[in-house]
């Protein structure tokens, strides 16, 4: 029934399909669509180092970049093009396989987690049936880039940077999995379009607001984890610039910094579409019940809702870093481990129990 | 196109497998032993075993691997000479693993049946709704009472820790 009312082809594949035998469109569609994913990659982060630039200055009341382009449109463009030009140098001592090995680790696992994103019905390059697990396993992997980048740089603050952030990394992941299994437990499904195509309804449908309370606290404990997974402020413990000057990129210049700020940015918005996908309904038009505008509402793209949606979380991650003073490191493992933790843990219990009495339906 | 796979990632995996033993530091070690587990995780997708091969990497490359690093750079006298193996520990190491492995080739060889050849997976065999619905089966079939006793020492591991950072207030 799902699949007649939210068809998993688009236009572009059906035409693929049509002029190609099935086994050659079956690869030129893969390439399509990893292409696609790929340009998304390389695309975003020019989007939301302007946008994190303006939303900062407009909360300390400046303008932010106002020349280049429109308000600034192009600044980040002029940005990465400098970057791109300026030149790599690796400290004396330091070890180059791991020093140029590392920067490429963190773009190429959030890369790999938006293959299987559903930015629409039709626009998704691969569905899992464990998706969500695929997610949790493929997420641990930007952690080795920032321990190795923190390592092989062969400096004192990059090592401590890359021990903070190891840390704080493995220690919030163990909040985002419970979080995760709980919507899997809802859901009964650990795909992520099947999980979407779980929240059908109105507003009132979605996991943030479906589970009686429950939903939001959990919303909340992943927006908390996420943004620590992030090593966003105000959890950036990892490159305190006033302790640390720059933690584990100190030593990385031209490409290969750049590769990490690309990453950093692509992450924010990984994190945004999982939140989108898990709590807000995905691709699904927010439906409030009233005939017209539902319909009005239905009539926009489910990739427009997605996009919108995913924004505001990122716009939330912004409000976050500028808003809190960061924390310490002893108060940051406080937080997750003597506050998140057993908050989830007694969330994910509660969600067992909805589940197993049936007052929640599937 | 199979076999051309396979080969290639048995060769991959030999290879760095290979090299998580020979490389002289440590952290490269791990590196490749990185590499290692992600080719074996691509074996098992060629085998359709799509949940064994996403255990594999968060289990071992997510959990194993990440300490495994941690220890390292917490470690001093890194990929200095001195961690670098004797000719007497050499020696017994040789012995040691080419013993091992002439017990696995024989123990393989032997086994290799017409009726041992693995076959196509149906479908949803590896599937995670099947591999869930085994793990709960009640019936003589299925692993209900090891999956419950895991899942039990797991959450007082869970609920172990969040105790022993609770304490040193």
């Amino acid at each position: 029934m799902n699949d007649i009312a939210f068809p998993t082809t688009n236009a572009i594949g059906d035409l693929v399909r049509a002029n190609f035998p099935a086994s050659s469109a079956y690869i030129i569609n893969g390439i399509l669509g990893i292409a696609a994913v790929l340009i998304t990659v390389a695309l975003i982060p020019v989007f939301l180092v302007w946008m994190e630039r303006k939303v900062a200055a407009h909360f300390q009341a400046r303008l932010g970049p106002m020349r280049v382009g429109f308000h600034g449109t192009l600044q980040s463009v002029a940005d990465g093009l400098k970057l791109l030009f300026k030149e790599v140098l690796k400290p004396a001592g330091a070890d180059s396989f791991g020093f140029f090995l590392a920067p490429i680790l963190p773009a190429t696992a959030s890369f790999l987690v938006m293959t299987i994103i559903p930015f629409d019905h039709h626009l998704q390059v691969t569905d899992l049936n464990g998706g969500v697990i695929y997610v949790i396993a493929i997420s641990g992997l930007s952690v080795f880039g920032i321990l190795l980048a923190g390592w092989s740089s062969n400096n004192k603050y990059s090592l401590l940077g890359a021990m903070r952030s190891g840390a704080q990394l493995i220690s919030y992941e163990i909040s985002l999995a419970i979080i995760m299994l709980l919507i899997v437990l809802v859901s009964g499904t650990a795909s992520l379009r099947e999980i979407v195509l779980s929240q059908q309804g109105t507003v009132l449908d979605w996991w943030i607001f479906k589970l009686p309370g429950l939903g939001l606290v959990a919303f909340i404990m992943y927006l908390i984890s996420s943004t620590a997974e992030l090593n966003r402020g105000p959890f950036d413990i990892s490159e305190a610039e006033s302790e640390l000057t720059g933690g584990f990129t100190t030593e990385y210049s031209g490409i290969s910094f750049s590769m990490f700020f690309l990453a950093e940015f692509v992450n924010m918005f990984v994190a945004g579409t999982l939140t989108t996908t898990f709590f807000l309904g995905g691709f699904l038009a927010p439906q409030i019940g009233l005939g017209t505008v539902d319909l009005l509402f239905d009539a926009v793209p489910g990739f427009v809702w997605f996009f919108l949606k995913t924004c505001f979380i990122i716009f939330l991650f912004m409000w976050f870093r500028w808003s809190f003073p960061r924390l310490r490191v002893d108060q940051l493992m406080e937080l997750e481990w003597k506050v998140l933790l057993p908050i989830n843990i007694i969330v994910l219990v509660l969600g067992a129990i909805f589940v197993a009495q049936g007052w929640i339906l599937p | 196109m199979h076999d051309f796979l396979f080969y290639g990632l048995a060769g991959l995996l030999v290879l760095s497998s290979l090299l998580v033993v020979i490389l002289p530091n440590l952290l490269h070690g791990a590196i490749s032993l990185i590499g290692s587990f992600f080719v074996t995780a691509a074996l098992y997708i060629l085998l359709q075993m799509e949940f064994v091969a996403l255990a594999q990497i968060m289990v071992y490359i997510g959990g194993i691997v990440v300490f495994i690093l941690i220890i390292i750079l917490l470690t001093t006298r890194l990929g200095e000479e001195s961690l670098a193996p004797g000719p007497g520990q050499k020696v017994w190491g040789l012995a040691i693993s080419g013993a091992l492995g002439g017990l696995i080739f024989y123990l393989v060889i032997d086994s290799i049946q017409p009726e041992n050849v693995a076959m196509q997976a149906d479908e949803e065999a590896g599937g995670l709704e099947q591999i869930g619905l085994r793990l709960l089966d009640t019936t003589s079939d299925g692993f209900i009472v090891p999956f419950e006793i895991v899942s039990v020492l797991l959450f007082i591991s869970l609920v172990g820790a969040v105790v022993i950072a609770r304490k040193d207030k």
